[in-house]
């Protein structure tokens, strides 16, 4: 097995190296966000149980970062930390203003449900392209990880959509169009904000053939993936139909 | 919930139509944004619909989309829509529907030996494909009696003759008809089908090129759009009288103007009672110029729901008899539900 990975990495582009650098940016980079988002989830917190659910999920997140990152170090790819990133900092801010608010089910469906679903699928698609490297594996174990964190969302979204229907589905759209919004517009076809911060050169989604990834199928799995969870917290299919209608491309 | 019907679109003007009405005219869809994110939308509900029969029974149901791409509907996306379709299913027995018709392409699903969607489920699937072919026959009848025509002396081309509803209508008319000629792309079926039709001591003539049948067709019933590709009308006679029963019906493309007179699309049916799309979009989906207008395979879902009968009536490929077709039929018009009158995509003609 080492034989193999040791030949591929002598025969693939540098454009290949370069992309998977950029990938593993962009993952650590969002792994960051989720460590800050479960951490400051804390202060919206009154049940300590739950508190320390949060703090434990947060490490999770960080352990995730640190596994990418030393990833990048064990084969000197030249990550780029950039928490001030257009597409990351967005994101951050709309998290923040949500617990700024003291809103934890608002914070719980950014982190939880938006940003997971992204990740899981994202990474899965990442980790099956990279399949024979170990890079890839790592996508796809972490994945499998993020899937939990979904998961741990979805009984308590039910419950909320119980208490109060209208009032949770009238959460839920502005939660996504605050922050679906920003991850449609990172994962559009052309970059719709510019230079992400975080890539190394030009955009990566640019580059996407040199490691097999098809732009197309990596938003359209992730939005499905959204879509799917939103059903089953109870979400009407045709309201989450028009959201994903409205977002931007 | 009484019903349901699974579907899918035929076309992307349809599918932005329909796309830009969910968009609530926020944002309105790019075309190209709808084509890259649509086959990737899980199957979900579209409208509710409430029917009421003349007799005065309700029945409700709901259109459930599988969001399978027009342009996917080719054989190397099998798999990938035939799992859209159980996904579908999934819903439909989670909504606790009694019965649910499998429309257009969908079908194939309960066309094959497997009829695993019927196994420990409690809500049943039908391919509505008896209804279909008893509107298609009965509309041919009153054609034949409106253009003065004697359906037994008539000689009627079935393009599709093998499949399900196809050879429903070919078992329909045989003994009824001067002549049976059948068209399909796969040869053996087609060979064996004729050759079963000889035995009986039937005038039958089969072969694969439409246009070798054309000239000698009074009636053309066109079920296969992929058999029609090569359609050429000239070869048609002038008072043709064609039935297009395909999916999408887009015939009345290769036929010249004075045609359309006599070209009516097929396997449709007309409600006599209460027909409620909540919301109204079905005019979207399926832009009919008529109102309470269906497709037959929605309407068989309607018709069992009505007689309190959930069973899969149509399934599997062949088992479409004229016994079924006649007690459909007569189900369907107790319920004042009946074929739809003639018309095509430019005008109606009845």
């Amino acid at each position: 097995m080492e034989t193999t990975i040791a030949f591929n990495e002598k025969t693939r582009s540098e454009v290949y190296w370069a992309n998977v650098t950029d990938m593993l940016s962009q993952a650590i980079n969002g792994e960051i966000v989720g460590m800050s988002n479960f951490a400051m989830l804390t202060g919206t917190i009154d049940d300590v149980h739950e508190m320390f659910e949060c703090v434990e999920h947060s490490n999770c997140e960080r352990s995730h970062a640190e596994g990418f990152m030393h990833m990048a170090k064990k084969y000197d790819l030249p990550v780029i930390i950039n928490q001030d990133g257009y597409y990351w900092r967005a994101v951050r801010e709309v998290f923040k203003k949500w617990a700024n608010a003291k809103d934890y089910i608002g914070c719980i469906i950014i982190q939880e449900v938006i940003l997971e679903c992204f990740a899981v699928s994202l990474y899965k698609d990442v980790g099956h392209a990279l399949h024979d490297h170990e890079i890839g594996q790592l996508f796809l174990a972490i994945s499998k990880e993020e899937e939990e964190h979904i998961e741990h969302s979805i009984d308590l979204l039910k419950a909320e959509l119980e208490k109060d229907r209208d009032g949770f589905l009238k959460k839920v759209e502005a939660v996504h169009y605050d922050c679906m919004t920003i991850l449609a517009e990172m994962t559009a076809s052309k970059d719709l904000k510019g230079h992400c911060g975080i890539c190394g050169g030009s955009c990566m989604k640019d580059s996407l053939y040199s490691t097999n990834v098809e732009l197309k199928l990596l938003r359209g799995n992730a939005l499905n993936l959204y879509m799917r969870t939103l059903d089953r917290i109870g979400i009407p299919g045709v309201m989450s139909l028009e959201w994903v209608a409205n977002l931007p491309s | 919930m009484n019903f349901a019907l699974i579907g899918h679109q035929d076309n992307w003007d349809k599918i932005m139509s329909f796309m830009n009405y969910f968009s609530n005219g926020q944002n309105k869809t790019e075309p190209d944004k709808v084509k890259e994110i649509f086959s990737f939308i899980p199957p979900r509900k579209l409208f509710d619909i409430e029917v009421r029969s003349v007799q005065g029974q309700l029945a409700t149901g709901c259109y459930i989309e599988t969001f399978i791409s027009p342009d996917e509907l080719m054989f190397g996306y099998w798999k990938i829509n035939v799992e859209k379709v159980r996904e579908a299913a999934k819903y439909v027995r989670a909504q606790g529907a009694g019965i649910a018709a499998l429309g257009g392409f969908t079908s194939i699903v309960l066309e094959g030996r497997d009829n695993s969607l019927n196994e420990d489920s409690n809500s049943k699937f039908t391919t509505g494909n008896t209804l279909t072919a008893a509107f298609i026959v009965k509309s041919i009848e009153k054609a034949c009696k409106k253009f003065q025509k004697e359906l037994s002396s008539q000689r009627i081309l079935i393009i599709g003759a093998t499949g399900d509803i196809g050879s429903g209508c070919v078992h329909y008319f045989s003994g009824k008809v001067d002549k049976l000629l059948l068209c399909a792309r796969q040869n053996g079926a087609l060979q064996e089908l004729a050759h079963q039709l000889e035995s009986k001591g039937l005038s039958v003539t089969a072969s694969m090129d439409v246009n070798s049948l054309l000239p000698e067709a009074d009636v053309i019933i066109a079920i296969a759009n992929s058999a029609i590709e090569n359609f050429d009308s000239r070869f048609c006679k002038p008072d043709v009288i064609i039935c297009d029963a395909g999916y999408p019906k887009n015939l009345i493309e290769k036929v010249d103007g004075s045609m359309s007179n006599r070209l009516f699309s097929g396997g449709m049916g007309h409600i006599a009672g209460e027909y409620v799309c909540k919301p109204d979009i079905m005019n979207k989906l399926y832009p009919f110029p008529l109102p309470k207008i269906g497709h037959g395979c929605l309407l068989e879902a309607i018709v069992l729901s009505f007689c309190n009968n959930y069973v899969p009536f149509s399934t599997g490929k062949g088992n479409i008899t004229s016994e079924k077709i006649e007690l459909i039929y007569s189900l369907a018009r107790e319920h004042g539900i009946t074929e739809a009158p003639f018309f095509n995509s430019e005008k109606v003609w009845d």
